[in-house]
């Protein structure tokens, strides 16, 4: 017990007082700069009926599901193409994790400069190449803001998803597809009745790692579009630093912190679950 | 000889560590990052040093969103508090006050004929830097919040002069749209650039009473008025009037584009006329107008939107003596001469005359002293989340997103399910 004292002591200080406090101004009226005023459950009650709120969830699963389409889909069909070792494939597979070890801020901001509507490199190409109607504001049009942080979070992360399978498939036995090419299976046959099946525990992680890290999606959105325009590319994160600071709002930022918090804590629970049925191994 | 110069290094080293020791640090934070008005701050700060070398002046500077969202507050609520801190006059003095930050300098104005070196107009009810009679906020700056800046050169390419009524104004930005010119640059991803501009429209649109109980929350927005006001913001969206990527542009790039020419206007403060000499091109022309009348009738028809931007002293300063007498140096006439030179409308009495002011600063204190009133921007007179319900609906409106309309139900929405502010 003694020994356990200095880290139970920082656990105290850094984890449970920031934790209690947290919730004591939820059920606060805050700004920040006055003292707190009792609020009751007024700020809980007005976070489950904020049409923005309850709308950057909506974004957050259209976000899961591109990251399922184009970072663990497209990891996976990479992992399967890059799995040789002929010369220069080692290049490729570098090349394609590459923009895993870039900060998300920076990539962010990168991405802002090459969408940007009147001097982004996709722009300028479309203009140079006499398609200059197809020029569009990327990142302040609803239809599209979302859909190119999901393309960026895919550039970002689907070597990351890469990497995760190329090492499941190293570790697939050579011979099993040698005695399918035996039996006179194909390419498509060898993928769907043997890599797959053997890759199945790696995907069910890959999948919960990409629900997971949705919720705690930030960085791109918040260097990207900053939840613009008009709440299109909103997320729960983006949105309680906006109303607790931009708008000095801390009680009720902090009480979508706590309403964000015990959802995602249901969603880990989930995953402890689903992970012990299937005997997944947990990260 | 070594042992004498032994002797010799250590006295001079103590004499040194003693002066270290001896020398105060008055804290200072504000969100003066670059441009003339800063290099003016930086020369006054190291006049003042020189004239008192017991006194040094540390900056804390940020940018101007990052201040006024999480710098500013981080601070006041540290253990180590700044003894000088940057606010803009109104609400966010009033609420200083109210928490406890904000040092009553009463009796500081009142010795050397501090308080009467200002203009009379800054002590004014309205001006927003006294709260309950007692002045807390030592004014900087008279910043016009909004009027819109144009290209000179484009102007005269298209035959145009600025705008003398609203319906003018909008015939022009449809003449330079359909000449293939985006006619204004808004950069609104913080909303609050149009949101600015748009509270000067509401302002000169609804009466000055509904205008008020509606930021107050006391009365709805969705009115007649309001949405004769919004309206005018889709009537410019009709005609193409904003650039497209309004609503992912920042207000600093925005700037940049009106300055690279790629938009022949651009409405924002008064603070674009520092910026010129870092982001324009030599020999780039520009001038600006206010936003034109919209009712004649109207009290404000002729009104400018602006406010006071100024300095506090911490209650809780750990040098107030010290802060204040910086403050008293950064306001004399000799200071404010050099801080009106790079830009800035200064509110000391007889700077203007005696400073060589730019074109542009003289016209800007020509339009202010010539305005029928002064509008405050709503998020430095009103609690900042009804303000800034109001710049979205005003964005919704301007980008073509919601009707005039639908944009104040959805504000009223918004407002009912914030709760009184």
């Amino acid at each position: 017990m003694l020994f356990a004292a200095p880290a139970m002591l920082l656990f105290a200080t850094f984890v449970l007082l920031p934790l209690g406090a947290s919730v004591y101004y939820a059920f606060t009226f805050w700004d920040g700069f006055s003292a707190p005023r009792w609020a009751g459950f007024a700020n809980f009650a007005r976070a489950l009926t904020d049409p923005t709120f309850l709308m950057s969830f909506v974004h957050v699963v259209f976000y899961i599901a591109a990251t399922l389409i184009f970072e663990v889909t497209f990891g996976l069909v990479m992992a399967v193409l890059l799995n040789s070792d002929r010369r220069g494939f080692s290049l490729m597979r570098g090349m394609f994790f590459a923009p895993v070890v870039l900060s998300m801020s920076a990539a962010g901001v990168l991405w802002k400069f090459v969408l940007d509507y009147r001097t982004g490199l996709l722009n300028s190409t479309l203009r140079s190449v006499g398609l200059g109607d197809w020029a569009q504001p990327w990142l302040a049009q609803p239809e599209t803001a979302l859909l190119f942080i999901c393309i960026v979070s895919g550039w970002k992360y689907a070597g990351f998803y890469m990497v995760i399978f190329f090492a499941a498939l190293r570790r697939i036995p050579r011979n099993l597809y040698e005695a399918a090419r035996l039996d006179g299976a194909n390419g498509v046959q060898q993928f769907t009745a043997i890599t797959l099946p053997m890759l199945k525990q790696n995907v069910i992680v890959c999948i919960l790692l990409a629900v997971t890290g949705g919720f705690a999606g930030f960085d791109l959105f918040f260097t990207m579009t900053n939840g613009q325009p008009f709440g299109a590319t909103e997320v729960p994160a983006t949105w309680i630093i906006k109303q607790a600071f931009d708008q000095n709002q801390i009680g009720y930022g902090v009480a979508l912190t706590v309403v964000l918090t015990v959802v995602v804590s249901l969603i880990s629970i989930a995953y402890l679950k689903i992970s012990e049925r299937g005997n997944v191994t947990r990260y | 000889m070594a042992k004498r110069f032994t002797l010799a290094t250590a006295t001079a080293l103590l004499l040194l560590t003693t002066a270290a020791i001896a020398q105060t640090e008055v804290r200072f934070t504000h969100s003066i990052t670059g441009g003339a008005s800063r290099e003016a701050l930086d020369a006054i700060i190291a006049d003042f040093e020189a004239a008192n070398p017991d006194i040094k002046i540390k900056e804390i500077v940020f940018d101007d969103d990052q201040y006024s969202n999480q710098g500013l507050i981080t601070q006041l609520k540290s253990n180590e508090v700044p003894d000088i801190f940057f606010e803009w006059a109104g609400y966010p003095v009033q609420r200083d006050v109210e928490a406890g930050y904000a040092y009553d300098l009463t009796e500081a104005m009142a010795t050397d004929g501090w308080k009467e070196s200002f203009s009379d107009a800054v002590w004014t009810d309205g001006a927003g830097t006294m709260v309950d009679g007692k002045p807390y906020l030592v004014p900087l700056s008279l910043d016009l919040t909004n009027t819109i800046w144009y290209n000179k050169k484009i102007f005269a390419e298209h035959n145009l002069t600025p705008p003398k009524t609203w319906d003018e104004f909008v015939a022009l930005n449809k003449t330079l749209a359909e000449a293939g010119e985006t006619p204004i640059v808004e950069g609104n991803n913080e909303f609050w650039p149009l949101g600015n501009w748009a509270g000067h429209i509401a302002a000169m649109v609804v009466p000055a009473d509904a205008y008020v109980a509606a930021f107050k929350q006391e009365a709805p927005f969705n009115t007649p008025e309001f949405e004769k006001a919004l309206n005018l913001l889709v009537g410019l969206h009709e005609v193409g009037a904003f650039n497209k990527d309004m609503q992912a542009l920042g207000a600093d790039p925005a700037m940049a584009t009106f300055f690279q020419e790629g938009a022949v206007m651009h409405p924002i403060g008064s603070w674009l006329v520092s910026e010129t000499g870092n982001l324009a091109d030599e020999g780039f022309e520009y001038s600006q107008f206010n936003t034109p009348p919209i009712d004649p009738a109207h009290p404000l028809a002729n009104s400018v939107i602006g406010t006071i931007t100024g300095l506090v002293v911490h209650k809780n300063a750990q040098h107030p003596a010290e802060a204040i007498k910086f403050l008293k140096f950064l306001t004399s006439e000799a200071s404010q001469v050099k801080w009106a030179e790079s830009g800035q409308m200064s509110p000391v009495q007889g700077v203007s005359d005696k400073a060589k002011l730019d074109e542009q600063t003289q016209a800007m204190l020509a339009l202010m002293s010539g305005a029928s009133g002064i509008v405050p921007p709503p998020d430095n007179k009103y609690p900042v989340p009804v303000a800034e319900a109001f710049y979205q609906a005003a964005a919704f409106a301007a980008s073509g997103e919601k009707s005039a309309k639908d944009a104040l139900v959805w504000l009223d929405e918004t407002l009912a399910a914030m709760g009184k502010q």
